[in-house]
């Protein structure tokens, strides 16, 4: 149970993450540390149809009780598979996960629904419609 | 609600895709047959271009003399009909559901577009509710049928302009406009709403008998 | 408003709904909806949406503004759609009611499926009603007794065979007056026409075969008229919904032609008839297409006009207009042939509108006028507008192929005062044909 929770939430850390990663790799950081995280990092699926989905990644993490940054930033094994023991914070989702995939890729856009909501899912909480996360509040 | 969102949007959602394709199929395979068993007379002047013929005819607006002698009413029903297809299938909610399930990439509307398209949809149904209220024709004929089938069609546009404006409870609002969704599916073989099923059949059967035999438009 | 309010005494109706029990009814109407009927009215009572889009096709409609019981989806709510929704249980007088809609409120011309976007055939429903009537016996006594003489006699008018025949030696005997060479070969095997009529010709309009028989003549046509059964091509069992007879009638037609080995059928200015032969009693046969080739005399018309067989010197001067019977335009496209016939003989042709296939109808075909004088105001009231449209061309002379069409709109033309006369083509051919072997 714990391992897929982890899983699932893996990606929603991810997304925190890249801004520490995007300084590592001497990127322009996009956030500056992160308890500064309001949203999910998706600069990639510009333009916007929707607001940002609303993710305070302290807030969120410690409401949800997630320590382990693995739970969202999973790697990948080498067949390609998802890999929870692989943590991959500061790695840019984007980077495995195109916004247009080739084969085997799971799609940014996918990926991020399926990290939230299907962790929402699983533990019966947290939003699942699409006013939920993406919300102008 | 959570649970029941998620009831919604799982099993019910199968559920009511099963009930759609499934009874449609049925709908119109045992319609087919009966038309075979007891209906060759008519059957047997069937003419593929000459029913696509007319079904084009009958999809440009104002292009027969019913579309034009009722100009009004074409304008609604054009205008509800093209709505309600773009946004089964393109509103951009739909298309992420579709990716989310399966990994299908769909194209999405662009959601100015999609809120005018809705807004336009509910308004032609607000106009066929008062035209089957004010017609005099129309009120002799209508029956409890058609009423369902009128507020069936209504729900899903409501509840979708309810959630983009943010009236209520958007959990709540949200679960109604997917619960809404399901029963038109469910509703579709079994309602009057089957004419989604059967109108191009009985389009192209009259295109058939007026091109084959009559030798003149049936529009 | 509604059928109740505007009840006709009709003899037959009164004493055959008098013989009617729930029961009885119910079984009858079982019999056609859940067993002669199949996909076709399930599925329009199913996708008829009830728009009623159809309120603006029908001439008792648009006659009757505003009255939802004349509209054609009104009809059908009123008789088959009630029928289905009840299962048959409704009551003697509520068959009434359905047997007045059905045989004296349409007449199946389907002007209102250029007016259905689902494609609904109201008047095949109509037919369906009056099918279920002719079962239970509920048929206006007028045309009922039509069907009876084609049961008996195999014509629509109790003609007997030697009157027959007696009637075609008189006219010929009369053209002969005329025409010294002129014959009317009966049963010449071989011909390339059989000309054949409806009973009412030899009945009432028998200058219409002297015309034929001058034009035949004229034009130099290898021709024959029959003698025997199957002489009249009419059909007055298709309206009542007695299609067994429909099909008998057919079949001693078609036999008759083959029997006589011609090559093709010609037939008068009638327009039920046609339907009759060319639409409804070939498939009750269950022959997809005709066993002898079917011509409507406008078409036989056209090809005498435009391969020169008949020459006209000088066409008719006064301007006349075109009524298109429901039966050969929209029942069969000869939207095009009779008007280029119709120029072919008139100077100065002015067109109703609407005209062509979106005519409206004349209110007597589909077997209404045949239904007698108690329904004669029905039918003139509910064409008022047909009398506005015939006034607005401002002409005098309407041509209409088709002999219902001539009751109806004369009945139309004298009540509203139009001042108009009508003519079949037939008429301004031999009026203006140039006649070589005329004395």
């Amino acid at each position: 149970m714990k391992k897929l929770n982890s899983t699932v939430c893996k990606v929603l850390v991810c997304a925190a993450l890249v801004a520490t990663g995007g300084l590592c790799l001497g990127l322009p950081p996009a956030f500056s540390s992160q308890e500064d995280i309001t949203h999910v990092r998706s600069e990639a699926l510009k333009p916007h149809t929707r607001p940002a989905a609303l993710f305070r990644h302290d807030e969120h993490n410690e409401k949800a009780g997630i320590d382990d940054c693995a739970t969202c930033h999973h790697g990948k094994d080498k067949d390609g598979k998802r890999d929870m023991a692989d943590m991959t914070a500061g790695t840019d989702c984007v980077e495995c996960h195109a916004v247009s995939p080739v084969k085997g890729q799971t799609a940014l856009r996918r990926a991020f629904h399926l990290q939230c909501m299907g962790c929402h899912q699983e533990r019966k909480q947290g939003p699942l419609h699409c006013t939920g996360c993406h919300t102008n509040g | 609600m959570q649970t029941f969102y998620t009831i919604a949007v799982g099993p019910l959602a199968w559920f009511a895709w099963a009930v759609f394709l499934v009874g449609s199929a049925w709908r119109i395979f045992s319609m087919a047959s009966l038309a075979k068993n007891k209906e060759m007379a008519a059957v047997a002047y069937f003419d593929t271009a000459y029913g696509m013929r007319s079904i084009a005819r009958w999809m440009t607006p104002f292009a027969t003399l019913g579309w034009q002698k009722n100009p009004v009413l074409t304008f609604a029903t054009f205008a509800f009909h093209i709505s309600f297809i773009l946004l089964a299938l393109f509103a951009q909610g739909h298309a992420i559901l579709w990716e989310y399930a399966f990994g299908m990439r769909v194209w999405a509307l662009p959601p100015q577009v999609a809120s005018a398209l809705t807004i336009i949809a509910t308004l032609s149904c607000a106009y066929f509710l008062v035209r089957r209220l004010s017609n005099s024709t129309v009120r002799f004929v209508s029956t409890p049928g058609d009423w369902l089938a009128l507020g069936l069609a209504t729900l899903p546009f409501i509840t979708a302009l309810l959630v983009r404006q943010s009236v209520g409870d958007p959990l709540l609002m949200t679960l109604l406009h997917v619960l809404s969704g399901e029963a038109v599916l469910v509703a579709i073989p079994f309602t009057r709403l089957s004419h989604a099923l059967f109108v191009p059949f009985t389009r192209a059967y009259m295109g058939s008998e007026f091109g084959a035999v009559r030798h003149c438009p049936d529009w | 408003m509604g059928i109740a309010e505007r009840k006709i005494e009709d003899a037959n109706l009164l004493k055959a709904v008098a013989a009617l029990t729930p029961d009885k009814i119910q079984q009858v109407v079982r019999s056609v909806t859940k067993g002669e009927a199949g996909a076709r009215l399930a599925v329009y009572h199913e996708t008829c949406m009830r728009c009623g889009m159809c309120a603006e096709a029908c001439h008792f409609s648009l006659s009757h503004k505003g009255d939802p019981t004349y509209t054609p989806v009104g009809k059908m709510e009123q008789t088959m759609w009630r029928l289905l929704r009840t299962d048959g249980r409704v009551t003697p007088d509520e068959i009434y009611n359905m047997a007045q809609i059905a045989f004296t409120e349409c007449n199946m011309c389907k002007r209102c499926v250029h007016f259905c976007p689902v494609g609904i055939d109201t008047g095949y429903i109509i037919s369906l009603v009056r099918r279920i009537c002719h079962l239970l016996g509920v048929v206006p006594m007028y045309i009922l007794d039509t069907a009876h003489s084609h049961s008996a006699t195999m014509n629509q008018m109790w003609v007997k065979e030697d009157e027959w025949i007696d009637s075609l030696m008189w006219q010929e005997d009369e053209a002969r007056d005329e025409f010294p060479k002129l014959r009317i070969p009966l049963d010449k095997e071989g011909s390339d026409v059989l000309y054949s009529v409806i009973a009412p010709e030899p009945k009432f309009r028998t200058q219409l075969i002297y015309q034929a028989a001058a034009i035949m003549n004229q034009a130099g046509i290898d021709w024959t008229m029959p003698a025997g059964p199957g002489w009249d091509n009419s059909d007055m069992c298709m309206m009542t919904g007695n299609l067994e007879m429909m099909g008998r009638l057919k079949r001693a037609h078609y036999e008759m032609a083959q029997r006589l080995r011609v090559k093709r059928i010609v037939m008068g200015e009638c327009g039920h008839a046609f339907r009759s032969v060319y639409d409804t009693g070939n498939r009750w046969l269950g022959f997809k297409d005709w066993p002898v080739p079917i011509v409507h005399s406008v078409e036989f018309f056209w090809e005498l006009l435009t391969t020169g067989k008949i020459k006209i010197p000088q066409k008719f001067q006064k301007p006349v207009t075109i009524h298109d019977p429901c039966n050969i335009t929209r029942g069969y496209g000869l939207m095009e042939k009779l008007r280029e016939v119709v120029h072919m003989l008139c100077e100065n042709v002015v067109e109703m509108t609407p005209n062509r296939e979106h005519t409206i109808c004349c209110c007597a075909g589909g077997g209404v006028i045949n239904c007698g004088p108690p329904f004669k105001g029905t039918r003139v009231a509910g064409n008022k507008v047909k009398a506005d449209v015939l006034a607005a061309t401002g002409v005098e002379y309407v041509i209409a192929p088709c002999h219902n069409c001539h009751g109806g709109l004369e009945d139309i033309i004298s009540h509203y005062k139009l001042g108009m006369h009508t003519k079949f083509i037939g008429d301004l051919i031999f009026e203006l044909m140039e006649k070589p072997g005329a004395e």
